[in-house]
């Protein structure tokens, strides 16, 4: 079954970025459309200014600033910098590549290597999709600064691993949720704007097992088992769905009262009122409700923004919205 | 190149055009290898959209060169960002400024496309000879230009605003050990005295004929400045918990946390103003007692401080020397030297392990015992005089009256 992805990302279609393949068109996608590829996707991968699709027959299509297709391609990773893509190779071995964007791929990646899955770790190339950077057999990561291959302790025991700007997060086969790298925003759930050089269980969120993860730019978010969504880190844009600061300094002018002086220069009364709350780093797990108590089966973030799918369907999304349309479904 | 009618010569738009290199294809930036690929097609797009004449697409491509890159410039510490992504940036503000300068314009245009370029100034970084600055100076003087003549003067600050005043307190600095006060002199005394030994000392007559010494008012500042975006500290302390930073205009700074009596503090601090406004560097002078130091004038970074009374700074110390000149109002500054940091309980963290855990007019002597036996130097810092705090040397400043200073960093 097709995976469809809704438009709740930047089109460009001005500049020709046109992520949604197919469709031709110069303008932004305002509303959840189809996807289009020569195949059933299973995978959706997308970058800022370019998408990665992967069909289940194993073909990666690139569409927006980047295009070209490639065959026996199990996963596929966009960035911006860098394409990574986990290729086919004799039995049941894969290579994983690196290409260059703009490459078209074609010509030679950038570098290959073995993945180093052990035997046995793979059962084969179903299920394998969409856990990059996470590569096969747990045992490392792709990572877009050097050095890009990256070890991870066995003992960690990865389902999945989700990078953000500054901040990596894993989530293990017991559904303990691990965080290391930059800390300034609070992406790292630990209390505090310190970093971590290792993965670092998440205290808060002991004994509470989660499902899902996702990073965003600076924050971060998990789904446990019973649907119960946990978010934190920065909130500048209400990525968090905490109240943000442009908020609340909108509820204290909202009661008509302007500070200072009137032009004749009376003094004007000012409501004696506490300012609303805000919220900018919420540096440990806080629990969301959604409306109607509804619980959540998946989680995704892009960089300021969250997005959330309930399992009665509903796709909810907060945070950033950018100034050109964005196709966000309440 | 404009499309549809511009009206009769719009002055603005042909002062604009006119900063703006005379081979237009320069605007495409040569962005380098560190500019993504899809960053780097951006501005190329957004150029040729603004040269084509296509101002509403040029402005949603320059939007998203600022969203983009804008994640570029908070991603790690903003030492660590490269300066291709800040020029970027100033190239989408520049763009961005013109979209919005364009005939025909909103009313509000001219005011929006000014905080556009300073927000160029702040995060981005030179480009095309620095030019947002001469634009945003072009803005500045058509918006002034713009006021209504018959704007009814600002008067003193009405009585019942002076009992804020009253309430600071200024300390009987008479029974703390004084810093040394020298009028003018000699660079090789100051060097071998204060200079190398790491020594504070306060400078007389050396800053006093500064034109800003007789020139600077709130009027005058709001005159000169008010329609600029400025960053603002709100909040007793930087190490207070619900501390923060925001922008603002200079005009909007004045009538919240200066003329109003605001609950909170807010404070104009560590801005580098005249960069911003060049007009405003003609006012002072670069003392000559920085030529003792191995840096180029040019590397000296020179911040303003404007704020209310009561402002502080907590005790802390930076990596470079400093003269800190007093135009407006009294600061009491208190120094501790380097060597006592040990009694200073710096923090532990990276992010402030350069600043005491010490309120030092009101220390907590249980938790830091070490504290009261502390050995300092103060003083009550008047207009026209300049701090010498040598490098590494803890300070804490607090305002006793409306307050401007200008400090030089250098090495």
């Amino acid at each position: 079954m097709a995976e469809e992805r809704p438009g709740a990302w930047f089109g460009f279609g001005f500049c020709g970025f046109g992520q949604d393949p197919g469709s031709g068109r110069e303008h932004q996608v305002l509303s959840p459309e189809p996807l289009r590829a020569g195949g059933d996707i299973c995978h959706v991968s997308a970058s800022w200014s370019y998408t990665a699709l992967v069909t289940r027959g194993g073909r990666v299509e690139l569409s927006g600033s980047a295009s070209g297709a490639a065959d026996g391609c199990r996963d596929a990773w966009a960035s911006e910098g860098l394409l990574v893509l986990l290729r086919d190779r004799s039995g049941s071995r894969a290579e994983l590549q690196a290409w260059p964007p703009g490459s078209g791929l074609r010509g030679e990646p950038l570098w290959a290597q073995d993945p180093e899955a052990e035997e046995g770790d793979e059962p084969g190339a179903e299920g394998r999709t969409g856990l990059l950077p996470l590569l096969p057999g747990s045992r490392a990561y792709v990572s877009l600064q050097p050095p890009l291959r990256r070890a991870l302790a066995p003992e960690l025991r990865a389902r999945r691993l989700e990078l953000g700007i500054e901040h990596a997060l894993l989530l293990d086969a017991a559904g303990q949720v691990f965080s290391w790298g930059g800390g300034r925003h609070g992406q790292l759930g630990h209390g505090t704007l310190e970093a971590e050089p290792e993965p670092r269980p998440l205290e808060a969120l002991q004994g509470l097992p989660m499902s899902q993860l996702a990073a965003g730019g600076w924050h971060s978010v998990c789904v446990s088992e019973t649907g119960d969504i946990y978010i934190w880190g920065w909130n500048e844009s209400g990525q968090l769905a905490l109240p943000t600061r442009s908020l609340a300094e909108g509820k204290r002018t909202d009661t008509g009262e302007d500070e200072g002086l009137n032009e004749d220069g009376s003094k004007v009364e000012r409501a004696a009122e506490a300012p609303a709350p805000f919220i900018a780093i919420q540096p440990f797990p806080a629990l969301l409700d959604l409306p109607l108590g509804s619980e959540a089966v998946g989680v995704s973030c892009g960089s300021r923004h969250t997005a959330v799918v309930t399992r009665t369907g509903e796709l909810y999304t907060w945070g950033w919205v950018p100034r050109s349309p964005v196709g966000t479904t309440g | 190149m404009a499309e549809g009618p511009r009206g009769p010569g719009d002055a603005l738009w042909e002062a604009l055009l006119a900063l703006l290199p005379p081979m237009r294809e320069e605007l495409k930036l040569d962005v380098g290898e560190k500019v993504d690929r899809g960053a780097a097609l951006l501005v190329q797009q957004a150029v040729e959209l603004f040269l084509g004449g296509r101002q509403a697409e040029c402005l949603q491509a320059s939007e998203a060169m600022l969203d983009y890159t804008w994640e570029k410039l908070n991603a790690g510490p903003w030492q660590a960002v490269d300066r291709a992504w800040r020029q970027v940036y100033a190239l989408g503000c520049l763009l961005k400024t013109l979209c919005l300068c364009q005939p025909p314009r909103e009313a509000t245009a001219v005011a929006a496309a000014l905080r556009v370029c300073d927000m160029g100034l702040l995060m981005g970084a030179a480009i095309l000879g620095d030019v947002l600055v001469r634009v945003a100076a072009v803005l500045q003087a058509h918006l002034v230009a713009e006021k209504r003549p018959d704007r009814s003067p600002r008067r003193e600050l009405p009585s019942t605003k002076r009992a804020r005043y009253d309430h600071i307190s200024a300390p009987d600095v008479q029974l703390e050990r004084a810093v040394p006060r020298l009028h003018r002199p000699s660079l090789q005394h100051f060097r071998k005295h204060f200079l190398l030994p790491g020594r504070p000392v306060v400078l007389e007559g050396v800053a006093d004929h500064w034109p800003c010494m007789r020139k600077w008012s709130v009027e005058y500042v709001r005159e000169i400045a008010g329609c600029r975006t400025v960053p603002v500290e709100v909040g007793s302390r930087y190490t207070d918990e619900d501390w923060s930073q925001t922008l603002m205009t200079v005009s909007e700074f004045i009538s919240k946390y200066i003329e109003s009596e605001a609950g909170d503090v807010g404070y104009l601090a560590q801005h580098q103003l005249f960069d911003q406004i060049p007009e405003l560097k003609g006012d002072i002078s670069i003392p000559d007692y920085c030529c003792l130091g191995s840096g180029e004038e040019e590397e000296i970074t020179i911040n303003a401080w404007f704020g209310p009374p009561g402002t502080v700074s907590p005790l802390h110390q930076d990596p470079q020397q400093n003269f800190l000149a007093q135009v407006m109002g009294r600061k009491y500054i208190r120094l501790y030297s380097p060597q006592d940091s040990e009694a200073l309980y710096p923090h532990e963290t990276n992010l402030l392990h350069n600043t005491s855990q010490v309120d030092v007019e009101n220390p907590n002597l249980e938790k830091f015992p070490k504290f009261a036996e502390a050995p300092f130097m103060s003083c009550i810092l008047a207009p026209g005089e300049i701090l010498f705090i040598p490098v590494k040397h803890w300070h804490y400043v607090r305002a006793l009256d409306l307050s401007f200073s200008v400090s030089f960093w250098w090495s």
